[in-house]
């Protein structure tokens, strides 16, 4: 049997899992912009603040995965509700650094303009701070995402689903066609996510700073 | 007006920055403020539209106080321009001339017409600019752009923080030049911050000279000039204008205002003797004398006046008319180098529009500016 016969044979099994792998990712990264985007925001106003939550993040980000999904098990139970919450927490770090980095990064001089026009914080905030910042704040986005979509693949181990399962089961019964199919879709959804997030991130790119 | 009473601005109650400022500015009038950096001028400037606020003292707007006035207001009726022109990058031309009227919640189409309003008073044509993105202008056209958002919503007060500071020279004068026809259409109050001495007697309608937070001297450019009130006035004029900037110099700083001419129906008799008595190989030849207007016709040297039989001529008859001349505003940079360039020692200055003969730079006269220039090195007392 070739690895093509054997891929299809398991189409519909590799698609639904796809689909999960997605719903991870897409969840988890979605809790992290609505948490990680305000957060970033509130640090670039409370410099005192920035250490400690950046801080915070970064200690998410060097704890190994599998260790992380492994503590949290007590408390979360294994399933899609655990893989979710881990994978949030990793996507937390890039977005909150590029969201405070890009709106730090605005020149000072663009601001005083600003508020030397009367414009109020909040004003200077949503018309020029963060459509300034929206290209780093996106890119920060767009590697959280990426590197969920490696990371979701382990979650297959604490019974999330997704194309990890089929990598896992090769891996354990000695079956390399197994884990192709799942390693596979797998950097090929990296790459097409990759790449969508991309255009994205050049469409919502202000025109005069493109 | 804008009135300064006794204003202070210290940091950690010590260093002050602006210490006991006592000044008034007149509506209408263009005042600039000026002095080395680190000298509060630009301290002074934002605290009247609030982007500094004072530790002491207090600063009226016709009689009224500032610090009553909501500061968000208060700087969306004050024009504000600054040196990195701070167009907004993400912003069309329009949008940036707009953000004040549409801050104060103008409609959509009078923001626009008055967007299209605006830049064609600073000489930009509507139609094609207003849709560019500041990045697509280059920087004179950039800074225009910036002064057309200060006078959006037709504030009376106009604040400039050295706007013509980042462009090449030759569009700063062009700048310079429409912000005065400007200011002759529009009549506002303008604080206008700068180090540029030059820039300041070209602009102001007065000038508050600063050091260390401290005005020295408030006056005309005038007075400026002629009675510097210290040495360090008199430094910041004068010696400034010189050493730092060379190419400020033209032609009308280092001719001879008073040149050897004659009369074009004179002798070559009375040529000689004029030359002898007067010390010069080197004459004007001119239509007319006395204090009027004279036209210059041409030259006359030594070597026009040794051919045979020329005694019967007059100078009209045997006086050179190929020569170089330069205009008042020449650079001194590039007289120097006609000079050299044409080895010549003497070079008529006309007027520019006129013609009429300003004067002329001789070596001697090059010499006299650099000696007035350090003069201040008194010799006779070197060693007390």
């Amino acid at each position: 049997m070739t690895f093509w016969e054997f891929f299809m044979d398991r189409l519909p099994d590799v698609m639904s899992q796809t689909l999960r792998h997605l719903q991870i990712t897409g969840i988890s990264v979605a809790f992290a912009i609505v948490v990680g985007i305000p957060l970033g925001i509130y640090i670039t106003r409370n410099r005192h603040a920035a250490k400690y939550i950046l801080g915070v993040a970064n200690i998410f980000q060097t704890l190994p995965s599998l260790a992380l999904f492994g503590l949290l098990i007590p408390l979360l139970g294994i399933g899609i509700r655990l893989a979710v919450f881990v994978l949030f927490l990793y996507a937390l770090l890039p977005i909150i650094k590029n969201t405070y980095t890009g709106i730090i990064g605005v020149d000072s001089a663009i601001l005083e303009a600003g508020k030397g026009m009367g414009m109020t914080s909040r004003q200077l905030l949503t018309m020029v701070e963060i459509p300034l910042a929206l290209p780093i704040m996106m890119a920060g986005i767009r590697i959280s995402t990426v590197i969920n979509i490696g990371t979701a693949t382990i979650a297959a181990l604490i019974g999330a689903g997704g194309l990890g399962s089929f990598i896992f089961r090769g891996i354990s019964i000695g079956n390399n066609n197994l884990i192709l199919i799942g390693a596979i879709p797998a950097a090929l959804l990296a790459l097409f996510v990759d790449w969508l997030l991309g255009v994205l991130e050049y469409r919502i790119t202000p025109k005069g700073i493109r | 007006m804008i009135e300064f009473k006794k204003v202070v601005k210290s940091y950690d109650n010590q260093i002050k920055v602006v210490n006991g400022l006592d000044f008034k500015i007149n509506d209408g009038e263009l005042v600039v403020l000026i002095g080395e950096s680190g000298c509060g001028k630009t301290t002074t400037m934002k605290m009247i539209n609030r982007l500094i606020e004072p530790t002491g003292g207090e600063i009226l707007i016709n009689g009224k106080n500032i610090m009553s006035i909501n500061p968000i207001e208060l700087r969306r009726n004050i024009g504000y321009v600054i040196q990195k022109v701070g167009l907004l990058p993400h912003m069309t031309v329009g949008d940036n001339i707009e953000l004040v009227p549409y801050l104060q919640k103008w409609d959509k189409k009078k923001r626009r017409a008055r967007a299209e309003e605006l830049l064609d008073l600073v000489n930009l044509e509507p139609s094609q600019y207003i849709d560019r993105y500041p990045n697509e202008l280059s920087g004179g056209q950039q800074q225009r752009v910036g002064v057309a958002r200060a006078l959006a919503v037709n504030p009376d007060i106009i604040l400039m923080d050295e706007p013509f500071s980042a462009v090449d020279p030759l569009t700063r004068d062009q700048l310079q030049e429409e912000l005065l026809k400007l200011q002759d259409e529009v009549k506002k109050t303008i604080v206008f911050v700068t180090h540029d001495m030059d820039e300041a007697l070209k602009l102001g309608d007065r000038i508050a000279v600063m050091r260390d937070g401290k005005i020295i001297q408030y006056d005309t450019p005038e007075n400026i000039l002629k009675n510097p009130v210290d040495d360090f006035v008199e430094y910041f004029v004068g010696k400034d204008r010189l050493w730092k900037s060379p190419e400020m110099l033209f032609a009308k700083d280092i001719m001879n205002k008073k040149p050897i001419m004659i009369l074009q129906d004179r002798t070559p008799a009375n040529a000689v003797e004029i030359m002898k008595e007067k010390n010069v190989e080197y004459l004007l030849v001119v239509n007319q004398v006395g204090d009027r207007p004279k036209k210059l016709l041409g030259i006359v040297t030594p070597r026009e006046l040794s051919g045979k039989g020329i005694s019967q001529y007059k100078m009209k008859d045997i006086m050179r008319t190929q020569f170089t001349t330069v205009t008042e505003k020449t650079s001194m940079v590039h007289v120097l180098q006609t000079m050299k360039d044409k080895k010549i020692k003497n070079l008529p200055v006309v007027g520019e529009e006129d013609g009429y003969l300003k004067g002329l730079i001789t070596h001697t006269s090059i010499l006299n500016i650099l000696t007035e220039a350090i003069s201040v090195y008194d010799d006779d007392r070197e060693g007390y």
